[in-house]
């Protein structure tokens, strides 16, 4: 016999003190896992969420010869560049490292032409990610489907007085305006938007590309590694990062993050008060055994090892039941709060180090005042009770 | 020098204002091998003494040496190795752990010892067989009666193979029967050498003890000879 079994027997023999000890841990931890676990899906949910509204990542080409401003960013003129963008610049930005961190791709071709004696910006795009991308664009009409379709900013339509479903004439071929776009207050509504292939091709400028607009968020790594992912794989363009729209999806992203932080401190606090009563009204129910132990000859430090070993074995048990719990408890609660009944939940298997260590953590932290205190109990106490 | 000298022993206790004096000035030697019996009404400062004597209550004033050790010039950690080593405290009321075995209840003070699991099992088997308890070994002890409890409390004592035994009202909830029995281990222990202290108010088992001193108001007021016919011949020192 050592002094672990006598522990070890107390805990197997009062089964309802255990139980009730046991079951407070196990769900606090649980609820931690959970939070964990529903943090991290939120997080993840909302990120990608987050990352198909607007762009946070603009590559240009490298060049001194600027022609013209689009969206905050001015993008160089064609007649000029020393070096451009190409078509296969897509394909290599999906190569690098981080690559599942970005959610869209968006290139854009910029051409400066004259239409019914008016000069307008035509951007040719790839339609399906700009509307990804854009999602407070309103399209009255239908969005274009086809190569002839066309869609106008508002004010573009206005100056050049059109009306949905006219055909005008760019470059010598006949496109039908399929949308128009509700006013947004920006570039946009000053611009002739049409497939990129087309403008490619109608402009002469095979392959080539103004800029791309990229939407990529990395909420558990910086956003920088992608730009300095990309300006690697790009070597002749400007990668710039959009440091004002990243921090606010980045706010939005940590929100909960935070918020589950807060919860868990509160369930430490209460799992620590849990186990704090429960031991601490043990010790005194247990005078008497206590003061058997001084009587044949049990050190301080043996009663404290004895009290403290107990409320470590039932910890360690409730950390591994906890984390089993949380799991279980998780699969519900994750598609409740993500509204998303096929999300899938990323587990992380660390977590069960964490389950046991933070049940382990509290056990130690709300049983050493106890346990001392059994080791501080005086003999005569014990020995009155006896 | 007497085996146990107790030197002007003073116990008090603060009850609201007043002061009580549980043990009031008390000398008394006690030799190796003595059987002593402490008699006295409840609150006379019997138990008191005995817990103090035991290294577990700190007196107020005095000396406690035993086998030349100054009791209470101990630290607490080697106040409990001197526990370990040289008392076996036997109680009213058995005192016994109820979640373990009667196995593991008289393995107890062996749990901080150096013996391995077969030496435990070995030493604490001899020990029930010695008490007639070795068949029930794996019980609980709500299983036991109350002499068999008795006689676990015993066994425990004896497992460390201390020198001295106190033993507070050990027969108080038993029959006479049982009572004598148990009366009848306390007089082996004292022939194969221990020295025994027995609280009890029981007056019949006077003719266990070769030593009889009545205790009234934490004073010690009568200090006997045994008879004459046990043939021991003892000291007995009173600072009264």
């Amino acid at each position: 016999m050592k002094l672990y079994n006598i522990s070890l027997q107390s805990i197997r023999r009062k089964k309802a003190k255990t139980f009730f000890l046991l079951t407070g841990l196990m769900l606090s931890v649980s609820s931690v896992v959970m939070l964990f676990i529903v943090s991290k899906n939120v997080n993840s949910n909302v990120a990608s969420l987050l990352d198909e509204f607007g762009a946070n990542i603009i590559i240009t080409p490298k060049s001194d010869e600027l022609s013209f401003n689009y969206a905050g960013i001015s993008v160089n003129s064609t007649t000029y560049e020393l070096y451009e963008l190409k078509n296969d610049d897509i394909d290599k930005i999906r190569t690098i490292k981080n690559s599942k961190n970005i959610s869209l791709i968006a290139p854009k071709l910029f051409v400066l032409e004259e239409i019914n004696d008016k000069k307008i910006i035509i951007a040719g795009i790839d339609m399906k990610e700009e509307l990804r991308l854009k999602k407070w664009w309103k399209i009255y009409g239908k969005i274009p489907s086809s190569d002839n379709e066309i869609l106008f900013g508002s004010k573009a339509m206005e100056k050049l007085s059109v009306r949905l479903k006219d055909t005008i004439q760019v470059a010598n071929h006949n496109f039908i305006i399929a949308g128009i776009l509700e006013e947004t207050g920006s570039q946009d509504d000053a611009v002739i938007f049409m497939p990129i292939k087309i403008v490619q091709q109608i402009f002469n400028k095979k392959d080539k590309i103004s800029l791309i607009e990229v939407a990529a968020l990395c909420y558990d790594c910086p956003i920088e590694e992608i730009v300095r992912q990309t300006s690697k794989v790009l070597p002749n363009a400007n990668v710039t990062p959009i440091k004002q729209t990243i921090e606010s999806k980045m706010t939005a992203v940590h929100r909960f993050e935070h918020f589950s932080f807060g919860i868990s401190a509160v369930i430490l606090i209460i799992s620590m008060l849990i186990v704090f009563t429960n031991v601490n009204a043990s010790v005194s129910e247990r005078t008497k055994e206590i003061g058997i132990f001084q009587a044949v000859g049990f050190r301080r430090t043996h009663i404290m090892k004895i009290i403290l070993l107990e409320v470590l074995i039932v910890s360690l048990f409730a950390g591994l039941l906890g984390f089993i719990l949380g799991i279980i408890g998780s699969k519900f609660i994750v598609p409740l709060l993500t509204m998303d009944d096929i999300i899938k939940i990323n587990y992380e298997f660390g977590l069960i180090f964490f389950s046991v260590g933070f049940s382990l953590l509290v056990g130690l932290l709300a049983g050493i005042y106890p346990a001392f205190r059994a080791t501080q109990l005086d003999p005569t106490t014990a020995f009155r009770a006896l | 020098m007497s085996f146990i000298e107790i030197k002007n022993l003073v116990k008090e206790y603060q009850t609201g204002t007043e002061k009580v004096y549980a043990v009031n000035d008390v000398s008394l030697n006690i030799e190796e091998n003595d059987f002593v019996m402490l008699f006295g009404q409840s609150g006379s400062g019997k138990s008191t003494l005995l817990t103090i004597l035991g290294g577990l209550n700190k007196p107020t004033s005095g000396e406690i040496i035993v086998d030349e050790i100054n009791l209470y010039k101990l630290n607490s950690k080697q106040r409990s190795d001197f526990r370990r080593e040289y008392i076996g405290f036997i109680f009213q009321n058995f005192q016994l752990i109820p979640y373990l075995t009667v196995e593991e209840n008289v393995m107890l003070p062996l749990a901080i010892a150096e013996y391995t699991k077969t030496e435990q099992k070995e030493i604490v088997f001899s020990l029930l067989t010695k008490v007639k308890l070795a068949d029930k070994s794996k019980r609980l002890i709500n299983e036991l009666s109350g002499g068999e409890q008795q006689r676990v409390a015993i066994a425990r004592a004896l497992v460390n193979d201390p020198l001295i035994f106190l033993a507070d009202e050990p027969t108080g909830d038993l029959d006479s029967k049982t009572s004598n029995s148990i009366m009848n281990i306390f007089t082996e222990l004292n022939n194969e050498g221990k020295t025994i202290v027995v609280v009890t108010h029981n007056k019949e088992f006077i003719k266990y003890a070769n030593r009889r001193i009545e205790l009234s108001d934490g004073k010690i007021i009568k200090a006997d000879y045994m008879p004459i016919e046990m043939e021991i011949v003892h000291s007995i020192h009173l600072n009264e």
